[in-house]
């Protein structure tokens, strides 16, 4: 146990730096947005308001539409790039533990990351929105801001796959299914049209964390 | 005794270009067995395969029996490998990286870690990132030491060295070595103080073993040569 406690130890002193700054990132989105809409409800009166986003389907967490996407990537980017570094992923899977359980538990730290900054954000969004608007309104906003969020954690899990690939040419054949993937996330459909789609892309977010296993047998394996 | 290490009929080619045809050699326990050859001969490859981080295109190695491909995390607990240029994980600080691995190791040896970085001018704060190569080597060997390791890989461990730091790290390790009843296997591109160190040594050139012989018996053909002398002599200059 304290093997693997060791593990999650090498990857927070990696990514704590970038934690921190993203969470900075994300209290301000949070902080902006309800700026905003308290600022257009005063405009506009709260009334108003709440028939344009009915009608017309107004978002109101436009900011953070990508914020989980970069988040998942720049996870994974601070935790792999150093180990494909000279090589350094050499002596993480000498370690005297499975190989495979050794990236199972670096992938789960990410994924715990990621997820740890889905449950404090979405919540606290939705809260906040709740107190100026009705709970059809506030359901809305959550099925439309559900795919950016899982986005983050496919972003994280593809990421991950590419940058452990040991060969640039495989990495760019990598990208390519990659991001078409991660656009089904954005496909930039009205409240609760991805109501039936969720269920696949959370399957597909489970496929996906058997891509970086891959991309280790294929680094054990010498190429490069 | 069963050998520690045991190569049998490795060859590998990188492309069209031969590296080595049935390359055969043993570590018995207790020995030091240096490999030495010029760049590019095939000292790093010999390692990622002993390391099952290369697949050679025939042959086998074993490490206490087990196959290069299928090493035990026990097996893998026993070994001590430092990499090519003494890379280890730089986003650590000397504090940092002697806690990530001593949970590792059941039998950490803290003390001989710190004893061994108390002679360098590091604050136990100090980044590895912004350590000199001699520095990073002293703390490399000092993460050895306290693993106490049964068998030490060193992969051209005196590359980036300067000759005072290189004589500190084979003062080290002979001292290490003689402590327990360690085995050794190096590369080294660098051959000077290697007669020090070394019980055996295999002199590489491309291709093929030039020589695989005990270095006492070596030094013994060739009186009042150095280690360098003999490997220039087989090799050439250049």
């Amino acid at each position: 146990m304290f093997m693997y406690q060791s593990i999650i130890y090498k990857e927070w002193i990696k990514t704590r730096s970038m934690i921190v700054l993203m969470a900075i990132v994300f209290l301000g989105a949070g902080i902006y947005s309800f700026m905003k809409i308290a600022e257009t409800g005063r405009l506009m009166g709260m009334i108003n308001y709440w028939e344009g986003t009915i009608e017309k389907g107004v978002s109101f967490f436009e900011y953070f539409k990508y914020l989980p996407l970069l988040l998942g990537i720049l996870l994974a980017v601070t935790q792999y790039v150093p180990e494909l570094q000279f090589k350094r992923l050499k002596l993480t899977l000498h370690l005297p533990l499975p190989e495979k359980n050794i990236i199972a538990v670096m992938l789960a730290y990410g994924l715990a990351v990621e997820l740890l900054f889905i449950l404090i954000t979405v919540p606290l969004l939705l809260l906040g929105l709740s107190f100026g608007f009705p709970r059809e309104i506030v359901w809305g906003a959550f099925w439309l801001i559900l795919p950016w969020f899982l986005a983050g954690l496919a972003a994280y899990l593809i990421a991950s796959w590419i940058c452990l690939e040991p060969q640039w040419k495989q990495r760019v054949l990598d990208f390519i299914p990659g991001a078409g993937v991660i656009s089904f996330f954005f496909m930039g459909v009205k409240a609760g049209a991805y109501q039936p789609f969720v269920i696949y892309l959370v399957g597909f977010i489970l496929l996906a964390f058997a891509f970086s296993f891959y991309s280790a047998i294929r680094f054990k394996e010498g190429k490069s | 005794m069963a050998p520690v290490i045991q190569c049998e009929n490795i060859t590998h080619y990188y492309g069209n270009r031969l590296i080595y045809k049935d390359l055969n050699f043993e570590v018995q326990k207790g020995k030091i067995l240096g490999l030495l050859g010029k760049n590019g001969t095939g000292k790093t490859t010999i390692i990622n395969i002993l390391n099952g981080y290369l697949k050679p295109q025939s042959g086998i190695c074993r490490m206490f029996g087990e196959s290069m491909d299928k090493l035990t995390p026990q097996t893998k607990g026993r070994i001590g490998l430092l990499l090519e240029g003494h890379i280890q994980h730089s986003y650590f600080n000397v504090r940092q990286i002697e806690r990530y691995y001593s949970r590792f190791f059941p039998n950490w040896k803290r003390d001989a870690y710190f004893r061994l970085l108390e002679k360098l001018q590091v604050t136990p704060t100090q980044k590895i990132s912004t350590m000199s190569c001699g520095q990073r080597s002293q703390v490399a060997l000092g993460l050895l030491f306290a693993q106490d390791p049964d068998l030490l890989i060193l992969d051209d461990f005196s590359m980036g060295l300067d000759p005072g730091y290189r004589r500190l790290f084979v003062e080290y390790l002979k001292e290490f070595v003689e402590s327990g009843n360690k085995t050794v296997f190096l590369t080294s591109h660098i051959i000077q103080d290697m007669e020090m160190l070394i019980d055996d040594c295999i002199i590489l050139d491309y291709g093929k073993i030039l020589l695989h012989k005990s270095t006492k018996a070596l030094m013994e053909e060739h009186p009042g040569q150095t280690m360098e002398d003999v490997f220039i002599e087989l090799t050439g200059k250049y």
